[in-house]
Protein backbone atom coordinates (compact mmCIF):
# COMPACT_ATOMS: atom_id res chain seq x y z
CA UNK A 1 0.00 0.00 0.00
CA UNK A 2 2.73 2.50 0.89
CA UNK A 3 5.46 3.79 -1.43
CA UNK A 4 8.62 1.70 -1.36
CA UNK A 5 10.65 4.57 0.06
CA UNK A 6 9.40 7.25 2.46
CA UNK A 7 8.21 10.17 0.30
CA UNK A 8 10.47 13.22 0.31
CA UNK A 9 9.14 16.76 0.72
CA UNK A 10 9.29 17.12 -3.07
CA UNK A 11 7.24 13.92 -3.43
CA UNK A 12 4.73 15.43 -1.03
CA UNK A 13 4.64 18.69 -2.96
CA UNK A 14 3.77 16.77 -6.13
CA UNK A 15 1.26 14.52 -4.33
CA UNK A 16 -0.56 17.48 -2.75
CA UNK A 17 -0.51 19.34 -6.07
CA UNK A 18 -2.23 16.31 -7.55
CA UNK A 19 -4.71 16.35 -4.66
CA UNK A 20 -5.73 20.03 -5.01
CA UNK A 21 -5.89 19.74 -8.82
CA UNK A 22 -8.39 16.89 -8.49
CA UNK A 23 -10.83 19.17 -6.60
CA UNK A 24 -12.75 20.82 -9.47
CA UNK A 25 -13.56 23.97 -7.51
CA UNK A 26 -9.91 24.56 -6.59
CA UNK A 27 -8.51 23.57 -9.99
CA UNK A 28 -10.77 26.11 -11.71
CA UNK A 29 -9.60 28.87 -9.37
CA UNK A 30 -5.94 27.94 -9.97
CA UNK A 31 -5.03 26.96 -6.38
CA UNK A 32 -1.39 25.80 -6.07
CA UNK A 33 0.87 24.12 -3.53
CA UNK A 34 3.36 26.77 -2.41
CA UNK A 35 5.49 24.88 0.09
CA UNK A 36 5.66 21.68 2.10
CA UNK A 37 7.76 21.35 5.22
CA UNK A 38 8.08 18.60 7.80
CA UNK A 39 5.52 20.36 10.01
CA UNK A 40 3.14 22.18 7.69
CA UNK A 41 1.86 22.72 4.18
CA UNK A 42 1.30 26.06 2.46
CA UNK A 43 -1.03 26.71 -0.48
CA UNK A 44 -1.16 29.77 -2.72
CA UNK A 45 -4.36 31.10 -4.26
CA UNK A 46 -3.36 33.36 -7.17
CA UNK A 47 -5.55 36.43 -7.55
CA UNK A 48 -8.85 35.85 -9.42
CA UNK A 49 -11.59 38.48 -9.76
CA UNK A 50 -14.25 35.92 -8.78
CA UNK A 51 -12.83 35.82 -5.23
CA UNK A 52 -14.49 39.15 -4.47
CA UNK A 53 -17.35 39.43 -2.00
CA UNK A 54 -17.71 43.20 -2.37
CA UNK A 55 -16.92 44.41 -5.88
CA UNK A 56 -17.06 48.13 -5.13
CA UNK A 57 -14.85 48.09 -2.08
CA UNK A 58 -12.54 45.38 -3.46
CA UNK A 59 -12.89 42.94 -0.54
CA UNK A 60 -12.47 39.17 -0.74
CA UNK A 61 -15.54 37.05 0.13
CA UNK A 62 -15.18 35.64 3.65
CA UNK A 63 -16.39 32.29 2.31
CA UNK A 64 -13.36 32.12 0.02
CA UNK A 65 -11.18 32.09 3.13
CA UNK A 66 -13.28 29.29 4.68
CA UNK A 67 -13.03 27.28 1.45
CA UNK A 68 -9.24 27.76 1.29
CA UNK A 69 -8.83 26.87 4.95
CA UNK A 70 -10.89 23.68 4.51
CA UNK A 71 -8.75 22.72 1.51
CA UNK A 72 -5.45 23.49 3.25
CA UNK A 73 -6.37 21.70 6.50
CA UNK A 74 -7.58 18.72 4.44
CA UNK A 75 -4.24 18.67 2.61
CA UNK A 76 -2.39 18.81 5.93
CA UNK A 77 -4.43 15.81 7.10
CA UNK A 78 -3.21 13.69 4.16
CA UNK A 79 0.34 14.74 4.98
CA UNK A 80 -0.06 14.16 8.72
CA UNK A 81 -1.39 10.59 8.73
CA UNK A 82 0.82 7.49 8.74
CA UNK A 83 -0.87 6.51 5.45
CA UNK A 84 -3.29 8.79 3.52
CA UNK A 85 -6.90 8.11 4.48
CA UNK A 86 -10.19 9.67 3.39
CA UNK A 87 -11.13 12.19 6.11
CA UNK A 88 -14.25 14.32 5.66
CA UNK A 89 -14.39 17.65 7.52
CA UNK A 90 -16.29 17.29 10.78
CA UNK A 91 -16.33 20.99 11.66
CA UNK A 92 -14.49 24.20 10.94
CA UNK A 93 -14.17 27.51 12.80
CA UNK A 94 -12.79 30.69 11.23
CA UNK A 95 -11.88 34.02 12.90
CA UNK A 96 -11.66 37.01 10.57
CA UNK A 97 -8.95 39.46 11.69
CA UNK A 98 -8.97 41.90 8.77
CA UNK A 99 -10.46 41.82 5.26
CA UNK A 100 -8.46 40.27 2.43
CA UNK A 101 -8.24 42.75 -0.44
CA UNK A 102 -8.41 42.80 -4.23
CA UNK A 103 -5.40 41.98 -6.41
CA UNK A 104 -3.13 40.09 -4.03
CA UNK A 105 -2.44 36.35 -3.82
CA UNK A 106 -3.70 34.57 -0.69
CA UNK A 107 -1.42 32.18 1.20
CA UNK A 108 -2.82 29.45 3.46
CA UNK A 109 -0.66 27.53 5.89
CA UNK A 110 -2.04 24.51 7.73
CA UNK A 111 -0.74 21.88 10.11
CA UNK A 112 -1.91 18.84 11.99
CA UNK A 113 -1.98 19.43 15.73
CA UNK A 114 -2.99 15.97 16.91
CA UNK A 115 -4.06 12.63 15.45
CA UNK A 116 -6.21 10.21 17.42
CA UNK A 117 -7.77 6.91 16.41
CA UNK A 118 -10.88 8.62 15.07
CA UNK A 119 -10.12 12.34 14.62
CA UNK A 120 -7.42 14.58 13.11
CA UNK A 121 -7.17 18.06 14.70
CA UNK A 122 -5.76 20.81 12.46
CA UNK A 123 -5.18 24.55 12.45
CA UNK A 124 -4.41 27.04 9.73
CA UNK A 125 -3.89 30.70 8.98
CA UNK A 126 -4.26 32.92 5.92
CA UNK A 127 -2.42 36.05 4.85
CA UNK A 128 -1.72 38.25 1.86
CA UNK A 129 1.12 40.25 3.44
CA UNK A 130 3.51 38.36 5.76
CA UNK A 131 2.94 38.99 9.48
CA UNK A 132 -0.55 40.39 8.77
CA UNK A 133 -2.95 37.44 9.14
CA UNK A 134 -6.38 37.96 7.52
CA UNK A 135 -7.93 34.93 9.19
CA UNK A 136 -7.15 31.92 11.31
CA UNK A 137 -9.07 28.73 11.82
CA UNK A 138 -9.26 25.27 13.23
CA UNK A 139 -10.71 22.22 11.50
CA UNK A 140 -11.42 18.73 12.78
CA UNK A 141 -11.54 15.79 10.41
CA UNK A 142 -13.10 12.35 10.90
CA UNK A 143 -10.90 9.35 10.10
CA UNK A 144 -12.82 6.82 8.06
CA UNK A 145 -10.00 4.30 8.26
CA UNK A 146 -8.36 1.98 5.77
CA UNK A 147 -11.56 0.10 5.11
CA UNK A 148 -13.34 3.19 3.72
CA UNK A 149 -10.38 4.60 1.83
CA UNK A 150 -10.58 3.88 -1.91
CA UNK A 151 -8.11 1.23 -2.95
CA UNK A 152 -5.18 2.84 -4.73
CA UNK A 153 -5.39 6.30 -3.11
CA UNK A 154 -1.74 6.22 -2.08
CA UNK A 155 -0.64 4.94 -5.49
CA UNK A 156 -2.73 7.63 -7.19
CA UNK A 157 -1.17 10.39 -5.07
CA UNK A 158 2.41 9.18 -5.49
CA UNK A 159 2.14 7.45 -8.89
CA UNK A 160 5.20 8.91 -10.65
CA UNK A 161 7.24 9.26 -7.50
CA UNK A 162 6.87 5.55 -6.71
CA UNK A 163 8.09 4.66 -10.20
CA UNK A 164 10.90 7.21 -9.97
CA UNK A 165 12.07 6.02 -6.55
CA UNK B 1 -22.40 58.55 -5.85
CA UNK B 2 -21.32 55.12 -7.03
CA UNK B 3 -23.69 52.30 -6.17
CA UNK B 4 -22.56 49.58 -3.79
CA UNK B 5 -22.82 48.28 -0.24
CA UNK B 6 -21.15 51.34 1.27
CA UNK B 7 -23.69 53.74 -0.29
CA UNK B 8 -26.45 54.15 2.31
CA UNK B 9 -29.00 55.46 -0.20
CA UNK B 10 -28.45 52.55 -2.56
CA UNK B 11 -28.62 50.14 0.38
CA UNK B 12 -31.88 51.71 1.66
CA UNK B 13 -33.50 51.61 -1.76
CA UNK B 14 -32.51 48.03 -2.69
CA UNK B 15 -33.53 46.85 0.77
CA UNK B 16 -36.95 48.53 0.57
CA UNK B 17 -37.48 46.88 -2.82
CA UNK B 18 -36.28 43.50 -1.55
CA UNK B 19 -33.81 43.52 -4.43
CA UNK B 20 -31.45 40.69 -3.37
CA UNK B 21 -30.42 40.31 -7.04
CA UNK B 22 -28.85 43.79 -6.94
CA UNK B 23 -26.87 42.69 -3.86
CA UNK B 24 -25.75 39.42 -5.49
CA UNK B 25 -24.48 41.47 -8.47
CA UNK B 26 -21.98 43.03 -6.07
CA UNK B 27 -20.73 39.60 -4.87
CA UNK B 28 -18.75 37.90 -7.68
CA UNK B 29 -17.91 34.77 -5.64
CA UNK B 30 -21.60 34.14 -4.84
CA UNK B 31 -22.41 34.54 -8.54
CA UNK B 32 -19.69 32.07 -9.43
CA UNK B 33 -21.12 29.52 -6.99
CA UNK B 34 -24.66 30.02 -8.31
CA UNK B 35 -26.40 31.45 -5.23
CA UNK B 36 -29.96 32.79 -5.59
CA UNK B 37 -32.68 33.90 -3.16
CA UNK B 38 -36.46 34.22 -3.16
CA UNK B 39 -39.09 35.05 -0.56
CA UNK B 40 -39.53 32.03 1.70
CA UNK B 41 -42.83 30.31 0.79
CA UNK B 42 -43.17 28.79 4.27
CA UNK B 43 -42.21 31.62 6.61
CA UNK B 44 -41.03 35.22 6.78
CA UNK B 45 -37.59 35.93 5.34
CA UNK B 46 -35.63 34.45 2.46
CA UNK B 47 -35.03 30.98 1.10
CA UNK B 48 -31.59 30.60 -0.53
CA UNK B 49 -30.63 28.12 -3.22
CA UNK B 50 -27.27 26.88 -4.52
CA UNK B 51 -27.28 25.51 -8.05
CA UNK B 52 -25.44 22.22 -8.57
CA UNK B 53 -22.56 23.65 -10.67
CA UNK B 54 -19.79 21.26 -11.83
CA UNK B 55 -17.33 23.83 -10.53
CA UNK B 56 -18.64 23.45 -6.97
CA UNK B 57 -17.56 19.81 -6.70
CA UNK B 58 -14.87 18.94 -4.17
CA UNK B 59 -14.99 15.15 -4.34
CA UNK B 60 -15.29 13.70 -7.83
CA UNK B 61 -15.69 10.11 -6.66
CA UNK B 62 -18.98 10.49 -4.77
CA UNK B 63 -19.52 13.16 -6.28
CA UNK B 64 -19.96 15.72 -3.49
CA UNK B 65 -19.89 19.50 -3.21
CA UNK B 66 -16.72 21.09 -1.77
CA UNK B 67 -17.38 21.59 1.95
CA UNK B 68 -15.85 25.05 1.67
CA UNK B 69 -18.32 25.93 -1.08
CA UNK B 70 -21.23 24.92 1.16
CA UNK B 71 -19.70 27.11 3.89
CA UNK B 72 -19.34 30.08 1.51
CA UNK B 73 -22.96 29.63 0.40
CA UNK B 74 -24.11 29.64 4.04
CA UNK B 75 -22.06 32.75 4.82
CA UNK B 76 -23.49 34.56 1.79
CA UNK B 77 -27.02 33.63 2.86
CA UNK B 78 -26.42 34.73 6.46
CA UNK B 79 -25.08 38.11 5.31
CA UNK B 80 -27.91 38.87 2.88
CA UNK B 81 -30.61 37.57 5.22
CA UNK B 82 -29.22 39.79 7.97
CA UNK B 83 -29.14 42.85 5.70
CA UNK B 84 -32.83 42.32 5.01
CA UNK B 85 -33.76 41.53 8.64
CA UNK B 86 -32.09 44.30 10.69
CA UNK B 87 -34.24 47.10 12.16
CA UNK B 88 -32.50 49.67 9.94
CA UNK B 89 -30.15 49.34 6.94
CA UNK B 90 -26.83 48.04 8.22
CA UNK B 91 -23.72 46.65 6.57
CA UNK B 92 -22.56 43.42 8.26
CA UNK B 93 -18.86 42.58 8.55
CA UNK B 94 -18.06 39.00 9.49
CA UNK B 95 -16.27 38.39 12.79
CA UNK B 96 -16.32 34.62 13.04
CA UNK B 97 -17.87 31.61 11.39
CA UNK B 98 -18.36 28.06 12.63
CA UNK B 99 -19.80 25.15 10.65
CA UNK B 100 -20.70 21.54 11.51
CA UNK B 101 -20.83 19.11 8.61
CA UNK B 102 -23.62 16.63 9.28
CA UNK B 103 -24.00 14.74 5.99
CA UNK B 104 -22.34 14.59 2.60
CA UNK B 105 -23.61 17.41 0.36
CA UNK B 106 -24.37 15.54 -2.86
CA UNK B 107 -24.12 17.02 -6.33
CA UNK B 108 -27.68 18.40 -6.34
CA UNK B 109 -29.46 21.64 -5.40
CA UNK B 110 -28.93 22.85 -1.83
CA UNK B 111 -31.17 25.14 0.23
CA UNK B 112 -30.49 27.42 3.16
CA UNK B 113 -32.63 29.24 5.70
CA UNK B 114 -31.28 31.66 8.34
CA UNK B 115 -32.42 32.80 11.78
CA UNK B 116 -31.34 36.07 13.33
CA UNK B 117 -30.91 35.03 16.97
CA UNK B 118 -29.66 38.37 18.24
CA UNK B 119 -29.50 41.87 16.85
CA UNK B 120 -27.63 44.19 19.20
CA UNK B 121 -26.63 47.75 18.47
CA UNK B 122 -23.19 46.61 17.24
CA UNK B 123 -23.27 42.81 16.97
CA UNK B 124 -25.50 40.21 15.40
CA UNK B 125 -25.65 36.42 15.68
CA UNK B 126 -27.11 34.37 12.81
CA UNK B 127 -27.84 30.65 12.72
CA UNK B 128 -27.92 28.87 9.37
CA UNK B 129 -29.22 25.47 8.25
CA UNK B 130 -28.48 23.85 4.88
CA UNK B 131 -30.29 20.86 3.42
CA UNK B 132 -30.84 19.04 0.14
CA UNK B 133 -33.79 16.73 -0.50
CA UNK B 134 -35.29 16.95 3.01
CA UNK B 135 -35.13 19.84 5.44
CA UNK B 136 -35.29 17.34 8.32
CA UNK B 137 -31.95 15.90 7.13
CA UNK B 138 -29.61 18.94 7.19
CA UNK B 139 -26.22 18.61 5.47
CA UNK B 140 -24.71 21.37 7.62
CA UNK B 141 -25.48 23.91 10.33
CA UNK B 142 -23.49 27.08 10.92
CA UNK B 143 -23.40 30.09 13.20
CA UNK B 144 -21.87 33.50 12.58
CA UNK B 145 -21.13 36.72 14.40
CA UNK B 146 -21.19 40.00 12.51
CA UNK B 147 -20.30 43.58 13.38
CA UNK B 148 -23.08 45.86 12.17
CA UNK B 149 -21.68 48.94 10.43
CA UNK B 150 -23.56 52.00 9.26
CA UNK B 151 -22.56 52.93 5.72
CA UNK B 152 -21.61 56.50 4.86
CA UNK B 153 -24.31 58.77 3.42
Amino acid sequence: MSPRTAPSLDDWRRALTRFVKVLPHCRELGLEVHDVTAQSICLRQPWHDDLLGDRMRGLVHGGVLTMLLDTACGSAVLRGLPAPEVCPTLDLRVDHYRPAVVGRDIFIEARVVRVTESVVFTEGSLWQVPEKPVARGIGNFARLGDRNTPHGLVEALFADEVLDA
Amino acid sequence: MREGFDDIHWLERTRAEGDVEAWLDEIPYARRLGVSARPDPDEAGLLFRLEPHQGNIGNILLPALHGGVVAAFMETAATLDLMMATRSPRLPRIVDFSIDYLRTARFEETFVRCRLLREGSRMANVQVTAWQEKETLPVATARLHFVLCTPAG
